[in-house]
Order: structure tokens, then C-alpha cells, then sequence
């Protein structure tokens, strides 16, 4: 395994019973990168980062994480990563801090309680304040906490954001980013499109326990389809933008405005459209939502099909 | 492992406290009633004699026996303590691990570097430690008065009865940590383990009217309960056997928890361990 490969996965399968969760999952994730890992709920998200922690054994398939093995040498993978969990539990009758303080002993006391005391005032977490007292978006804070404060190599964060208010997120997503600047390699799972979008710098979609598409966040965005609106200064025969490459055209007004779906690069249609005499364009970024969505839906539409 | 000794036994201080004072409080009227009953002992045992014989059965003694302080002593207290305490051990060997499996805490704690193999025998440590400090708790309010007591017996064998105690309750507790390893839920396991320490004392106790009941009983643990029998020297081969057959209920609990998955909400439930299941995986592999 390369060095600069830190997880790695090939062909992991999972299943629970008759549920086939993870259906030979291939995946590797680089050092020092921000790795998004999309899909909807029960696509094998959890699953899989479970498998990477040894808390789940896979039924086949390799995975490595950081060089080794987790179901070989957990405790090292272990003391070398930071979890968080997508169903966050913690213990009521302990306070955040005394909750923290477990956490850090169970790392064999590794850990600078001056950045825990930071990390607490970033986000806004005060903690004296029992467990059970708390709202989900603050036990959430202190499930952060406790991924972050050993400044592992590794974080795996199952949906990091889940229950916080949008300040929050941008802090959290803050956060991951200067962990990244430290050297850190983020692996976070998400179902919310534009924080992935904000922070990944590549992303792989899950399906169904298989992964549809790994790719960086920005040439995703890019290979998906562009909405148009075109106005001419006067009326024009844009039957030609019919036979453009890519081009599809949605709707037409008096020759005056055209509404175009493109797929894939721009160069042709631009060329196309220097012949006219063009006032107004204006092109819309896709979304990586409008992209995720896409690929499911083709996905499923290759699945009716067969 | 130390830390999660250390941890165990902070959550189960009130327990310890709980049974332990409960016990010693038995022990404190116990002791000084004895003087009571042997003034009156002509009495009680008129009223034990017209006691049906499953009733003084039931607790472990018969009239005869009850003038004796180890009759005494076992009747009124050594022959319901295992499953007074047993209570506590299958409570908290069910719930050993399974408890914070079942509340979703367990996944994060495993995903620390401590290893399995630390957190189970660190969590089963910090059980029997808080069971021998419910004993020795129990044992000193057994022991405290008996200066000025008539009982006649020593503080040193006033503890030998507690030994077949701690045997038969490390039992009740393995087999209940062995059953929430096994079975898809917490409760299930303290039932079954519960069901078979009722059992085993119903039993056993109803060997002396229906010998045919030794047969079963032989095969479980309350058969080999001494009880205040042991002030007059223990048992050693019966008290090694229990532990022993504890020992090898943990060591299978253990290597239980060392290959499954550990269990979260929405993600399947256990399952009952498959003999196939490696096997298949095995083939698969190759």
C-alpha cells in the first residue's frame, strides 16, 4: 500500500442476515485530504467506516487503515484516529467534562486538556453541564470534542454535523478544515449535499453497499447537467442549437429566449451562439445535490432496467 | 484495563453500598437475635415442628438442626444469600457489557485504543471486586456483634460461609455476562440466568423430601452450595469447582465478545452464533 494512501478498501462486503449492507465497497482515501463519503441512509455509509474501527466484521474484501489492518491491530488503528459516531450515545449522569475526561483516559491520558477547554469555548459547549441536561446539538459538540482532542492522524466522523445549528456547522466544518492544515486526513460521511460540497475536496457516492463514483468534488460538479437561459436581441432560428453536442433545449419563447440543458463542457455551444446576436446569458451551477441525485436515479433506472 | 476497573466500579459504588449494607444489616439483627431464640427456643421449635416440612425445606434447614448456630445461621441467612446476591450478579453480569451495547454507548468506548480483551476483563474485574466488597461488607455486620452474642463462632469462621456465597454468585454472574453475549437482548439473558439460579435453588432445596430431584439438581450450582456448613471447614473441592466452572463461563463470554460485531441502533440485531457461519467465510476466502 502506498504511503500516501492512509484507508483503502477493497471489495468489503457486509451483511446483516438476508441484508447485503456493503456489496464490495473500493475505496481509497489519500493523506491529508478531505474525503466525503455521500449517500442516503442504509447505502452502507456507517457500515463502512464501522468495518474501518473494527467494530463490525466484514464477511470479505481488505480494508487498511493507515497501513494496517484493523481487525489485525485495532488498538493501533484505534489510537492513531479519531471516531465519531453517527448515532451518538453518551452517559447521562456524567458531565461533559467528566464524559471528555473518560475519553481521555481510555487514550491512556494522552491528551492536552487545554485544547479541550478551546475546542469547548470554539463551540460554545460549557462543560459542567451534566449530559442528560444537554440538547442533541450539544452532546454533539462534546462527541466532536472527543474525536478531535488527541489531534489523530485520522478523523472518520459519521455525519459530524448532525444536530447543529448552521453557526455551529461552519464552526465544525472549521475545524475539520485546520485539522486538514495540521496534517490531519479527513474521512467524514454526510448526507448534506453543500457541506460536503463546502470542505471535500473529493467525494465517493455509495449505493446500495456499492460505490457509484469517486471523484474530486469540483469535476463531479462539472460533469453535471447545466441549466441556460439565453435572450437574443431580436428573434432568431436557434433550430441549430438542436444538433449541439450535449445541448438539449427545453423550452423556446418567440425566438427570443431559449432554455438549454447541457451536459458535459461548454466550448461548443459558445461557438454556436457567437453567430447570434446573444444579450443575456446566464448559466447555473449544478449542485452536488442535483448531481448525487442524478446518479441515483440512473442507478436505479440501470436497475429497472436489467 | 485499569482504567476501565477503575471506571466499573465508580458506576456500581452505589450498588456496592446498596447490597452490601442491606446485607450487613441482616447480619446485625441475626446475630443478636440468636440470644432471643435460644431463650425461647422451646417455643420456636414448637412452632417449627407444626411448619410443614417443604416450608423449612424451602430455607435450607430443618427443625433439629436450628438449635446449632450454623443451623441457625444458615436457615435465617446463608440459605437465600446466593440468590439475594445472585440478584445483583445477574443484573450486572447481564448488563456488563450489553447494557452500553444496547444504549449505543459501547460502539465509541470499543473505537478507543484500549482492546477488547481490556475492557471485558477490566468491566469483569470491577464486578467481582464490587461482589467481594458487598461480601466483606455483609460479612462484618454479620461479625460485629458477636462479642456479645452466645453464637459462640469467631469473626474468622463467620467468613468461611461467605466463600460458597462468592462461588455461587461469580457463577450466576459469568452465566448472565455468557447469555447477553449469546442472546439478542439484555433482558433475555438476565431471565435466563435468573430462571436457572431460581431453578437451581428451588431444587436443590427440595432434594432432602424428593431424592429423586438429585438427579437434576447435581447439574447445578446451588447443589454444591455449603452454606453455613462451611464454619466447620470448607469445602474446598466444591468451592474450586464453582470457581472454576466461572472461570470457564467468562473465558467463553470473553471469546464470544472477541468476534462479534458490536451492536447499533438500526444496524441488525444479534445474532445466535452460527457454527457455519467461519466455516463459509473460510471457503469464501479461499
Amino acid at each position: 500500500m502506498s504511503e500516501h494512501i492512509v484507508l483503502m478498501t477493497q471489495g468489503l462486503r457486509k451483511s446483516y442476515g438476508k441484508l447485503r449492507a456493503l456489496r464490495g465497497v473500493d475505496l481509497e482515501v489519500y493523506r491529508g485530504e478531505i474525503f466525503g463519503f455521500l449517500g442516503p441512509n442504509g447505502a452502507g455509509k456507517t457500515t463502512t467506516i464501522r468495518c474501518l474501527l473494527d467494530l463490525i466484521r466484514p464477511d470479505g474484501g481488505t480494508a487498511r487503515v493507515l497501513g494496517m489492518d484493523p481487525q489485525a491491530d485495532p488498538v493501533a488503528v484505534q489510537a492513531r484516529t479519531g471516531y465519531l459516531p453517527g448515532e451518538l450515545a453518551l452517559n447521562d449522569n456524567l458531565t461533559a467534562e467528566r464524559q471528555l475526561r473518560f475519553f481521555a483516559d481510555m487514550r491512556g491520558g494522552k491528551v492536552n486538556w487545554a485544547f479541550v477547554q478551546q475546542l469547548a469555548e470554539r463551540l460554545e459547549l460549557d462543560l459542567k453541564r451534566p449530559i442528560k441536561n444537554l440538547s442533541k446539538g450539544n452532546k454533539q459538540k462534546v462527541g466532536v470534542i472527543q474525536a478531535l482532542m488527541h489531534r489523530p492522524e485520522l478523523l472518520m466522523l459519521d455525519e459530524p454535523t448532525s444536530g447543529l445549528d448552521p453557526l455551529m456547522q461552519q464552526e465544525v466544518l472549521g475545524l475539520l478544515r485546520e485539522a486538514k492544515a495540521e496534517g490531519s486526513t479527513v474521512f467524514f460521511s454526510s448526507h448534506i449535499m453543500s457541506e460536503v460540497e463546502t470542505v471535500a475536496e473529493r467525494v465517493a457516492i455509495i449505493r446500495q453497499g456499492k460505490i457509484a463514483e469517486v471523484a474530486a468534488t469540483a469535476s463531479l460538479v462539472d460533469r453535471g447537467l447545466r441549466h441556460a437561459t439565453v435572450r437574443f436581441k431580436e428573434a432568431v432560428d436557434s433550430h441549430i442549437l438542436d444538433r449541439v453536442p450535449g445541448v438539449q433545449v427545453l423550452s423556446r419563447d418567440d425566438g427570443l429566449n431559449v432554455l438549454l440543458q447541457i451536459e458535459g463542457e461548454m466550448d461548443e455551444l459558445i461557438k454556436v451562439l457567437g453567430s447570434f446576436p446573444v444579450s443575456y446569458l446566464d448559466t447555473a451551477r449544478p449542485s452536488l445535490e442535483e448531481v448525487f441525485l442524478a446518479y441515483y436515479e440512473a442507478g436505479q433506472d440501470r436497475e429497472e432496467a436489467h | 484495563m485499569l482504567t476501565t476497573l477503575r471506571y466499573t466500579l465508580a458506576q456500581l459504588r452505589g450498588q456496592i453500598l446498596g447490597w452490601g449494607l442491606g446485607i450487613a444489616a441482616l447480619g446485625l439483627i441475626l446475630v443478636p437475635f440468636y440470644d432471643v431464640f435460644m431463650e425461647q427456643q422451646a417455643d420456636f421449635m414448637q412452632m417449627l415442628e407444626s411448619y410443614p416440612p417443604e416450608f423449612l425445606a424451602f430455607f435450607g434447614g430443618d427443625a433439629a438442626s436450628m438449635a446449632t448456630p450454623g443451623g441457625y445461621l444458615g436457615m435465617y441467612g446463608f440459605s437465600m444469600l446466593p440468590v439475594i446476591v445472585g440478584i445483583f450478579a445477574v443484573i450486572v453480569g447481564s448488563g456488563l457489557l450489553a447494557s452500553d451495547e444496547e444504549s449505543g454507548r459501547l460502539d465509541l468506548i470499543v473505537a478507543h485504543p484500549a482492546s477488547r480483551a481490556a475492557l471485558f476483563w477490566g468491566r469483569l474485574a470491577g464486578f467481582v471486586v464490587s461482589t467481594v466488597a458487598i461480601l466483606i461488607l455483609g460479612w462484618l455486620g454479620f461479625s460485629v456483634l458477636l462479642g456479645g452474642s452466645s453464637l459462640d463462632v469467631s469473626w474468622g469462621e463467620m467468613a468461611l460461609p461467605f466463600l460458597p456465597v462468592l462461588a455461587q454468585v461469580l457463577i450466576y454472574g459469568t452465566l448472565a455476562l455468557l447469555c447477553s453475549m449469546l442472546l439478542p437482548a439484555r433482558r433475555l439473558a438476565a431471565m435466563v440466568a435468573g430462571l436457572v439460579m431460581v431453578a437451581s435453588y428451588f431444587l436443590s432445596s427440595m432434594v432432602t423430601l424428593n431424592e429423586s430431584l438429585a438427579a437434576v439438581a447435581r447439574f447445578l450450582p446451588y447443589h454444591y452450595f455449603q452454606g453455613s456448613e462451611a464454619m466447620n471447614g470448607l469445602n474446598l473441592g466444591w468451592f474450586l469447582g464453582l470457581m472454576a466452572a466461572s472461570a470457564v463461563l467468562a473465558l467463553l463470554a470473553w471469546w464470544r465478545f472477541q468476534r462479534r460485531d458490536i451492536r447499533v441502533g438500526g444496524e441488525g440485531g444479534w445474532r445466535l452464533p452460527s457454527l457455519t457461519r467461519g466455516l463459509r467465510r473460510r471457503a469464501e476466502a479461499q
